[in-house]
């Protein structure tokens, strides 16, 4: 999977592409988060437009982002899950633990100044 | 088209996960599976491979995943995988929906199987180990296809 970071207005946005699974995808998404968190970034939007699916492992790593993003007073947020992703989020329940966007632009006001 | 069967034998290393779904996904496609019906197939065989090699050999490489795939064209796919752990009760797994399981970092493999498949069932092996068996049907539009064929 390759992820690329890019900021709006103080929000961190992680473009994601390919799939989040065990031992590939899970690990990259966890360091980059725990990059940003280390330098300080406290509002982080993961863009999932172009993640074509996760396992129990990538949906356990998103879960795991968030929890440590709440930890140093930080939030994740989701930007357009597609298809099999979205299904994922709904089929687990996550749907309603995090704040999902499908305009970027609403995701980065949520943020708030 | 005749039936087929494909056996693999895997050590318990994730980066083998990727060689069952990617078979378990050509397999399902071969028989003429819309491409969604092929992927879930796939989810499903990847999350029961995870279960063994994670939990039930603690990625071991020494002890090994047995993945038997069986394709019958007009009725599905059958996929064992069987490992050598100590085994576990999927009745008292808890559900990760309940809200107070939600924010768990694991536990999610047994929903999505049964998410992704019409049958899974989970059997102790006399000698040792469990047998995960995911059951997925030829769907509607693809059997009806088949019988044209035959016809």
């Amino acid at each position: 999977m390759k992820a690329s970071v890019r900021s709006v207005n103080d929000v961190w946005i992680v473009d994601l592409q390919g799939r989040i699974t065990i031992g590939q995808g899970d690990v990259v998404l966890r360091e980059k988060v725990q990059d940003l968190l280390q330098m300080g970034c406290k509002k982080i939007l993961l863009n999932l437009e172009k993640v074509s699916y996760m396992d129990s492992a990538g949906i356990g790593e998103l879960v795991a982002c968030y929890k440590r993003a709440k930890e140093r007073g930080g939030t994740v947020k989701l930007l357009n899950p597609s298809g099999k992703v979205y299904d994922l989020l709904q089929l687990t329940k996550l749907e309603e633990v995090f704040e999902t966007y499908r305009k970027e632009d609403e995701a980065v006001a949520s943020f708030g100044g | 088209m005749t039936e087929a069967t494909i056996e693999l034998v895997i050590p318990s290393e994730v980066r083998y996960v990727d060689l069952v779904h990617g078979i378990a996904q050509c397999a399902a496609q071969t028989l003429g599976f819309e491409e969604d019906a092929a992927l879930d197939l796939a989810l499903a065989a990847r999350e029961a491979t995870i279960n063994a090699i994670v939990h039930g050999h603690r990625r071991d490489p020494a002890r090994k995943v047995q993945v038997r795939l069986r394709a019958a064209p007009g009725n599905g796919i059958r996929i064992e995988v069987c490992d050598e752990g100590p085994g576990f009760d999927p009745e008292r797994a808890p559900d990760p929906r309940a809200r107070e399981n939600r924010l768990r970092d694991s536990g999610r493999g047994l929903l999505l199987m049964r998410a992704f498949v019409d049958e899974v069932r989970f059997e102790r092996r006399r000698e040792g180990g469990m047998r995960v068996v995911l059951l997925k049907k030829m769907p509607g539009r693809a059997a009806a296809r088949k019988t044209e064929e035959k016809e």
